[in-house]
């Protein structure tokens, strides 16, 4: 009996030494709280003075998984503009916005305030109705100088949720000193040299491109009159201006390496191929590199049929969460105006190379000189934005692995089309 | 009393246990239970409501030719994957013992080496160091010979040894050091006298070390078993990563769960997935259980 | 008995030869990947993958080491994760020893069914609980705070750390703790005195596991924890370059390194002991 008791004491002294080394850990968790890392925020209590309307400072948190200096630049800008209202913008990096999101959409006391991606996972968080619209913030007059495209990408269901800052297109860019003569004008052209100018055991390319991921072959899909999936939610894997489209992409994958990302990017950069298709994204690599950089819009290559290659575009926006809506509805406004003016499209065009949502940005000398905005811009007239349904989200899936099933294992394209056109039918069908 | 206290006492001791096991184990189980019940999905996010098994007919309706090869493909996987790191390890860890090998302790050192990456980085570095075709030294290699680059993930069967050689390459480091454990825990004596009774390397093997390794090892080989089982980070990374499909349409069980159920978003659906297959691996566990004990 | 200090035969010296050969071809070719991340860690930012064969860097730079130490909270990361680790280890140590001792120790109704049990528990995916997780640690308040991923980790350690050790408690004859028995120790002491210094190797080598499972781990770790500086090593050098397009090779094979080397010398420090086995005659076969 005696001994029971000892052993029960024991078991609870162990228990209790337990506790207190996790009491001990969580106070660690909460003194490291303390210290932040606002890098370009300036100080709110300067600004305190200044402030006329609202009392208390508000912060705005919002989340991106993306370059982390051009999110501080883009804060920098929104923050001096705001100075005066005791509203500061933070941005917070997090791997898988998207999923993070999904996590933590609904949970006002962990989430974030907003968070910026591109706009072809609009439709799903619209749906799940944790998107506050931004159309509910802002008036319509303060929005006159965004380009309708983008507009357009940030809405859903005829709402606009989203607040664009800025877009992306795939571009031809190439190497000035590797590549020979004129850069040619039709894609029958361009494979000819790449066929002269390509030798695959030496590791010497023409022209790279992540040749199995479909926003990389986009350009050839939707430039045949092929589509991945239409408004309607229809996936287009096997309709026959995709299947050509793939087939003609197939000659092109041959003499394009493995097409991962990192190895194109790489030959690109290290000089073994002398021109990629990519985007924005791979400028500081090319620049440290010190490669003399050209580049072309991808309209202007004509693919056989007499059509241009037409891209997607992609439109980066900052989403407002519904919980933050309510709660910081004054703050958020006065942002999301901010973003509109094209003084945020400036800074990111000049020092990142971003073609901003705001017309208005156009019209800055340096914008207005900088090759790559302007072949964005020229390829934006004519790209097709991906699509922001829900169902786009699964769409990826199949129409890589159609892809890859052709170029990399050898499968034939009616086959391969029919088999992933039912798995994408069979996703779809499993989001209900 | 005291019997009832008697009684009481092994709960007592696992009780710590238990409770951090429930919250985190089997409360996430049960959760999903609950959840594979209900409509939860992009379009019913906050206002699921139950719909009884309507999601389990779905999910069963996914236990079709796929996933049946899947589930083939995952049994050779764990097979062959457990036989070559068993294997390899036992011979490793028995040469590692033998008698004046000088640099032993180096060579563990060395061997353990891999364990310390964590194992995305392990796989990442493989798929660009080892098996690329432009940058992998396996094709830097093969040129240098004078044969055809080779794309070692495109298609299944050299996939799929591609993605054993990494595992094992990830598993080995702790087999080894188990092993080598175990071996040390053998009573010296016993090979003593059954060197005094004439017996040979083989026999001592035979008769002695594995015998004895196999009380030891068992528990060990078994967890491992079933890591391999649910391995999915080597197939996922390697061949089906978003932005870099390799070709290969290699899938286990749990590949083949994450590409049919969880990209769509639709948590009710996914949910019974994940339970059914979770019946699978117990009957699965049960029957190799029972063949275990036939044996 | 072999006399030891005569001088080996010389067929036992070229089967050592052997040997040694194989053993250093066998670590060559299990380093190999190594060396790659690690050339490719000091190599400059720019032609970092090379398609020549040669894998040597052009130039020798230590800049990535440099970028990730200085320019990121790195010291931070790494407080973090020992906290993190020490935490996990004591809880999951302290409730497995337990309850291993008792499976391996005592007979009761359902020992065999709770063991297996928990082998099946153990072989739901783990990836799978994170939305569960993730819905009860919200109620309670344990989301972004290293308690509650302190008790993930143990929770999701705990099963493997039973099973890892019991057979080790088999393998210690119990006539050593009947003889402490009757010299009036208590079971509790009995653990503390007998038992786990005899299975030193084994709760080593499970305590090491439990330390890599937490160091090594990120997807938990960047999940619930929000802010970037409650972030673990593994998290933050993750949370950095997981995406494809803004990894740089060397930077991330430099966070690989430094992520491991902590590993390392714990291994260096702990290996006599994980392999040091028992003293002759304490454990039966």
């Amino acid at each position: 009996m005696r001994k029971s008791i000892k052993k029960k004491l024991s078991l609870l002294l162990a228990g209790a030494m337990a506790a207190g080394t996790l009491t001990g850990c969580g106070q660690d968790a909460e003194s490291s709280t303390g210290i932040t890392t606002e890098g370009a925020v300036p100080e709110t209590d300067n600004a305190t003075e200044e402030a006329s309307t609202s009392g208390e400072p508000v912060t705005i948190t919002a989340w991106h998984d993306n370059d982390e200096a051009m999110m501080e630049a883009l804060a920098a800008v929104v923050n001096e503009k705001l100075a005066g209202e005791n509203i500061t913008l933070r941005f917070e990096k997090k791997s898988d916005v998207s999923g993070q999101i999904r996590l933590y959409g609904t949970d006002a006391a962990n989430g974030p305030d907003m968070y910026l991606f591109a706009h072809d996972s609009l439709g799903g968080f619209a749906e799940m109705g944790i998107l506050e619209p931004v159309g509910n913030l802002i008036s319509e007059d303060k929005e006159a100088d965004l380009l309708p495209m983008t507009i357009e990408a940030a809405s859903y269901k005829g709402e606009q949720y989203l607040m664009p800052v800025y877009y992306e297109t795939l571009l031809f860019m190439y190497n000035k000193s590797l590549w020979k003569g004129e850069v040619p004008s039709t894609t029958d052209e361009l494979y000819d040299y790449m066929v002269e100018n390509t030798d695959t055991n030496a590791g010497t390319y023409a022209l790279v491109n992540q040749h199995s991921n479909s926003y990389n072959v986009a350009p050839f899909i939707n430039g045949f009159g092929g589509y991945i999936i239409d408004k309607d939610a229809n996936p287009g894997l096997n309709v026959q201006e995709t299947k050509d489209a793939i087939s003609y992409n197939k000659k092109f994958a041959e003499l394009q390496a493995d097409g991962d990302y990192n190895t194109v990017t790489a030959l690109f950069n290290e000089g073994n191929a002398a021109a990629i298709i990519g985007g924005p994204w791979l400028i500081s690599g090319i620049k440290e590199a010190g490669i003399d950089l050209g580049i072309k819009s991808l309209c202007d290559f004509t693919l056989p049929n007499g059509d241009v290659m037409t891209p997607y575009s992609g439109v980066q926006c900052l989403g407002v969460l519904k919980y933050a809506a309510e709660s910081k509805k004054e703050a958020l406004t006065r942002v999301l105006e901010v973003l509109a003016e094209p003084e945020v499209g400036i800074t990111l065009a000049k020092e990142f190379n971003c073609a901003p949502a705001n017309s208005k940005a156009y019209e800055d000398a340096d914008v207005a000189a900088n090759e790559m905005i302007l072949a964005m811009e020229k390829s934006a007239k004519k790209a097709v934005p991906m699509s922001n349904i829900p169902e786009m989200s699964v769409m990826w899936g199949p129409a890589e692995s159609l892809l890859a099933a052709v170029n990399k294992s050898g499968e034939d394209v009616d086959t391969a089309a029919d088999k992933y056109q039912k798995e994408a039918l069979q996703a779809i069908a499993d989001m209900q | 009393m005291k019997k009832s206290n008697r009684k009481l006492t092994p709960w007592l001791y696992n009780f710590p246990a238990f409770i951090l096991i429930g919250i985190i184990v089997l409360f996430p189980i049960l959760y999903t239970g609950y959840i594979s019940l209900t409509n939860m999905n992009l379009y019913h996010w906050q206002d699921y409501t139950f719909v009884g098994a309507d999601n389990y007919v779905r999910a069963l309706g996914k236990v079709d030719s796929g996933f049946i090869a899947a589930l083939f493909t995952t049994i050779l996987w764990t097979v062959v994957n457990m036989v070559l790191d068993v294997g390899i390890a036992y011979i490793l860890a028995i040469g590692l013992n033998v008698e004046g090998l000088r640099g032993r302790r180096i060579y563990k050192t060395l061997i353990i080496f891999p364990w310390a990456m964590p194992a995305y980085v392990s796989i990442l570095a493989w798929r660009v160091g080892m098996y690329n075709t432009e940058f992998g030294l396996l094709n830097k290699v093969l040129v240098a010979l004078g044969f055809e680059k080779m794309d070692f993930l495109s298609k299944n069967v050299p996939a799929f040894l591609s993605c054993v050689v990494l595992n094992l390459w990830m598993s080995l480091p702790y087999m080894v050091v188990m092993f080598d454990g175990a071996l040390q825990s053998i009573d010296r004596s016993m090979y003593e006298s059954a060197i005094l009774d004439g017996a040979g390397a083989w026999q001592k093997n035979w008769y002695i070390t594995i015998p004895s390794l196999r009380k030891v090892m068992a528990p060990v080989v078994i967890m491992t078993t079933f890591t391999t089982f649910k391995q999915f980070d080597i197939v996922y990374l390697l061949t089906m990563q978003k932005g870099a499909v390799s070709g290969s349409t290699m899938q286990t069980i749990i590949t083949y769960a994450h590409q049919n159920a969880f990209v769509s978003n639709n948590y009710g659906l996914s949910s019974a997935v994940s339970i059914v297959i979770f019946v699978i691996i117990i009957a699965f566990s049960a029957w190799t259980n029972r063949a275990a004990k036939e044996v | 008995m072999i006399n030891k200090t005569a001088t080996l035969s010389v067929k036992k010296r070229i089967r050592l030869t052997c040997l040694n050969l194989f053993y250093i071809g066998v670590c060559f070719l299990g380093l190999v990947p190594i060396i790659y991340v690690f050339l490719l860690s000091v190599s400059g930012g720019g032609g970092a993958l090379k398609t020549g064969l040669s894998i040597l860097p052009e130039k020798f730079t230590l800049d990535n080491y440099r970028r990730i130490i200085v320019e990121e909270p790195f010291l931070r990361w790494l407080l973090n994760s020992v906290v993190l680790s020490v935490g996990t280890m004591v809880i999951a140590m302290g409730t497995s020893v337990l309850a291993s001792y008792a499976f391996s120790r005592f007979r009761f109704v359902g020992k065999n069914a709770s063991m297996q049990i928990l082998l099946l528990l153990n072989a739901f995916p783990q990836i799978l609980s994170m939305f569960a997780i993730f819905r009860l640690f919200r109620l309670m308040n344990l989301l972004d705070s290293h308690v509650g991923l302190i008790f993930i980790y143990a929770g999701s350690m705990c099963i493997f750390s039973i099973w890892n050790m019991k057979g080790y408690f088999d393998s210690i004859p119990i006539e050593i703790e009947e003889a402490s028995k009757i010299d009036g120790a208590s079971n509790f002491q009995l653990i503390l005195r007998i038992i786990l210094p005899l299975a030193r190797p084994a709760i080593i080598v499970t305590a090491v596991m439990v330390l890599i499972f937490v160091w090594n781990e990120y997807l938990f770790a960047t999940t619930f924890m929000l802010k970037e500086e409650s972030y673990t090593l593994a998290g933050g050098l993750y949370q950095l370059q997981a995406n494809d397009y803004s990894r740089s090779w060397p930077l991330f094979s430099a966070a690989a390194i430094l992520v491991s080397i902590p590993i390392l010398i714990i291994f260096f420090c702990f290996q006599k002991y994980m392999v040091s086995g028992l003293t002759a005659g304490g454990v039966k076969g």
